[in-house]
């Protein structure tokens, strides 16, 4: 910029020197599908650095996990990444197993892979259809969503809920999936291909999209690495790492499937991981509801397992067992745990610490969210504004997880 | 098809007043808010949960668009409305407030959620126990989250504050009064 | 890979810092001194390809000496074998190395735990308060500090039994 000196003559001295502006995105912009703040240092349309500020959401998770017995807190992981709360819960509950030591029966995980993969494919749904708006591409958006609103309604069907879940109970499930349920499920899959098929034909090939997002907001492994990336965002970079292949939980190993992995780690190859998984996901349902095992819906853990409501009207020890479980009169082993479930955008891990208490001694979050979305600046410098907005919506961030 | 010729769709009902063939009276107040109310501009404030939820209201299902709100206003000098969804931070809330001072009158505010209502299970040294500390609100919207025909019932709540607002009440000293409680600068 | 090699190698280098071990628990745990915990978790990257850093995260024990703890979790991807180190501080001195020049990972871990507990990771390039409020005094997450906002004057306890 040439800047004019007091005597009106053009001070050559300053001539070549850059002069950056700034520019604040968010808290509370419409293009950052969140509460994220980032002041840009941009050099035209260059963006030079960018400051990140995020907590606008904080609620104290953890405190509030140190004052509430087990089973409360499942009500705590719905809020977390509330795209696919039933992961988190589900997470939370195999978390609370491991730490007591209970073996649930394969009715119980094969259900459980079910309703964790209709969460992935929700979470997926919204993140790619969300790629696609922010490249200029709003009608995949409205068509998919009919679908993820067809998995709400499953989850309504499973649970009366449809967005925070609160699916399932420690051992299992509350109740059975009813036979409209899976009628549901089953008319879900037979659909949703179809629907995938003309969503991947809108976006996957086409120019404008391959244009803006084929070598844009890339990381490479190592440094996807170095940043503690997980989920889609790591595989993208070629790192095949998945937490239900390397630690399989509720029996992911008894399921074959493909760990898709993308070359360049940049967004088309996000966006190609995650179209992927969900294919991979309805294999998988579509197994698991062919060969669902026979057997209870849950497991008897007498502590947490909350008895049937007829029984405790009428019988004593339901009785008892219901009113220490609702007043955390329970015993638990002293013992720190560590449990992982690959959730909609990355490892999820729950670091336990228990004291034998009523409630956890500590209980820490892995929010895959937090940890890579600081890699962000590093993403985007060089990069133009509009491509900045591409890789946010890429990475999949959702400001409940990153603030816990 | 056949049945469906015999019925007639209004669009919005006509307020009361004096029609006669070739014209119909009624007072400006009435004529405004009919105006109003089936115009509003929403502006998403949506932090969180709830706003999935309000995504889901706007979608093809549920269409919020069918009362007059389809066009979202990101920008709040243009909104009418000030929908806030989701946990509002000790962080964010002079955010809120912001946002609310930026708005041009007349505005409304509804308040989504348990969480922005009155700070929901988030009992906690973060987060504002309910967005009325820092902003005036019309509606509460209850529910963690609230379905979208909870949502939806809301604005339909609102749609009637508007529809039934005096002209006057904004210049009005109690409304001063209000804002000031509030801390709330008034350009006027 | 095995826990015995593991611990060989690691005692054979760290012998001093190295203050207690528990193989029972779900993951290999290694309790460590706080001054040596840089130099183990650049061994632990560098020569036994522990090149992910999963979690870290802080604890509060009131009753101990050395009151606040530091839980690194690491993963060794390609044996899928991950440990946990633990470094404990007291409240009066705080000071542990930052990891951040071994991960950027690292960095809001870390800025979180100082967040929380207030444990100073010493050559941190940015060491500030990161989800909570710039102007809030104390450390919410250590033990002695109340969940509820301390401040709030609408509720009546007596309602609820406190």
């Amino acid at each position: 910029m040439k800047t004019i000196n007091s005597e009106h003559h053009l001070d050559l001295t300053q001539v070549d020197e850059k002069v950056y502006s700034t520019l604040n995105l968010g808290p509370t912009h419409p293009a950052t599908h969140g509460i994220f703040q980032n002041v840009l240092t941009m050099n035209g349309e260059t963006i030079v650095g960018a400051e990140q500020t995020i907590g606008y959401i904080h609620r104290a998770f953890e405190k509030i996990a140190e004052r509430r017995p087990y089973y409360q807190i499942t009500t705590l992981t719905d809020r977390l990444n509330y795209c696919s709360s039933p992961i988190n819960n589900i997470g939370w509950h195999l978390a609370v197993e491991k730490l007591l030591g209970v073996e649930t029966n394969k009715r119980v995980d094969y259900m459980r892979i079910i309703v964790m993969e209709l969460a992935r494919i929700a979470d997926h749904l919204v993140c790619n259809s969300v790629i696609g708006v922010d490249s200029g591409a709003l009608t995949g958006f409205v068509y998919v969503f009919e679908e993820r609103e067809a998995i709400y309604e499953i989850y309504e069907e499973l649970c009366g809920a449809r967005l925070t879940t609160n699916l399932g109970r420690v051992g299992g499930f509350d109740r059975d999936f009813s036979p409209l349920a899976i009628q549901k499920i089953r008319t879900l899959m037979k659909r949703l291909p179809k629907i995938l098929h003309e969503f991947e034909n809108l976006l996957m090939r086409n120019r404008i999209f391959m244009d803006r997002t084929v070598n844009v907001g890339g990381i490479s492994a190592e440094r996807a690495l170095n940043y503690g990336f997980s989920g889609p965002n790591l595989r993208a970079t070629g790192i095949d790492y998945d937490v239900r292949v390397q630690e399989p939980y509720s029996s992911y190993n008894d399921f074959d499937f493909i760990v898709p992995v993308g070359e360049n780690g940049d967004i088309y190859d996000r966006f190609c991981v995650r179209q992927t998984e969900m294919w991979e996901s309805i294999k998988m349902i579509n197994t698991a509801l062919e060969n669902l095992p026979e057997g209870k819906f849950c497991t008897e853990v007498p502590a947490f397992f909350l008895p049937p409501k007829e029984d405790v009207y009428s019988k004593m020890e339901p009785l008892i067992s219901h009113f220490k479980m609702v007043m955390g009169e329970i015993d638990v082993p002293e013992k720190e745990i560590y449990s992982a479930v690959e959730a909609g955008n990355g490892e999820l891990g729950f670091y336990l610490v228990a004291d034998g208490g009523r409630t956890p001694y500590r209980l820490h979050f892995r929010r895959p969210g937090f940890i890579y979305y600081q890699a962000f600046p590093e993403i985007i410098e060089g990069a133009s504004l509009s491509d900045a907005i591409l890789t946010m919506s890429s990475m999949n961030v959702i400001a409940g997880e990153l603030d816990a | 098809m056949s049945e469906n010729k015999d019925k007639t769709y209004t669009v919005v009902d006509a307020p009361e007043g004096y029609s006669a063939p070739g014209f119909f009276a009624t007072t400006l107040d009435k004529a405004v808010g009919l105006a109003r109310k089936n115009s509003l501009w929403p502006l998403p404030f949506a932090t969180s949960c709830c706003g999935i939820e309000f995504m889901a209201t706007m979608g093809a299902h549920y269409d919020l668009g069918r009362f007059g709100a389809e066009r979202l206003s990101f920008s709040p000098r243009q909104a009418d409305l000030l929908m806030v969804m989701g946990t509002i931070a000790k962080k964010m809330a002079p955010v809120v407030q912001q946002v609310y001072e930026q708005m041009a009158e007349p505005r409304w505010v509804i308040a989504v959620g348990a969480c922005a209502s009155s700070g929901g299970v988030f009992d906690t040294y973060s987060v504002l126990q309910g967005i009325d500390k820092v902003v005036p609100v019309d509606v509460y919207v209850p529910g963690c989250p609230p379905r979208p025909e909870q949502i939806i019932d809301g604005f339909m709540k609102i749609q009637e504050l508007v529809g039934n607002e005096p002209l006057r009440r904004r210049y009005s000293a109690e409304y001063k009064e209000l804002l000031e409680s509030y801390g709330i600068k008034i350009d006027r | 890979m095995e826990n015995s090699i593991l611990l060989q190698e690691l005692k054979s280098k760290f012998e001093k810092s190295i203050l207690s071990v528990d193989e029972t628990a779900d993951i290999l745990t290694v309790t460590v001194a706080a001054d040596s915990i840089k130099p183990i978790v650049a061994f632990l990257k560098n020569d036994q390809d522990f090149i992910y850093l999963t979690d870290l995260c802080g604890i509060h024990y009131p009753e101990l000496e050395k009151e606040l703890g530091v839980i690194y979790h690491l993963h060794n991807l390609v044996a899928n074998k991950r440990i946990r180190l633990k470094a404990f501080v007291t409240k009066a001195n705080p000071q542990i190395d930052s990891l951040v020049s071994l991960f950027s990972a690292a960095n809001w871990m870390e800025r979180e735990t100082f967040d929380f507990y207030g444990i100073d990771f010493v050559g941190h390039p940015n060491l500030i308060r990161i989800l909570n409020v710039e102007y809030m005094d104390y450390h919410p997450m250590r033990k002695e500090y109340p969940l509820e906002d301390a401040t709030r004057s609408d509720k009546d306890d007596s309602f609820f039994g406190r």
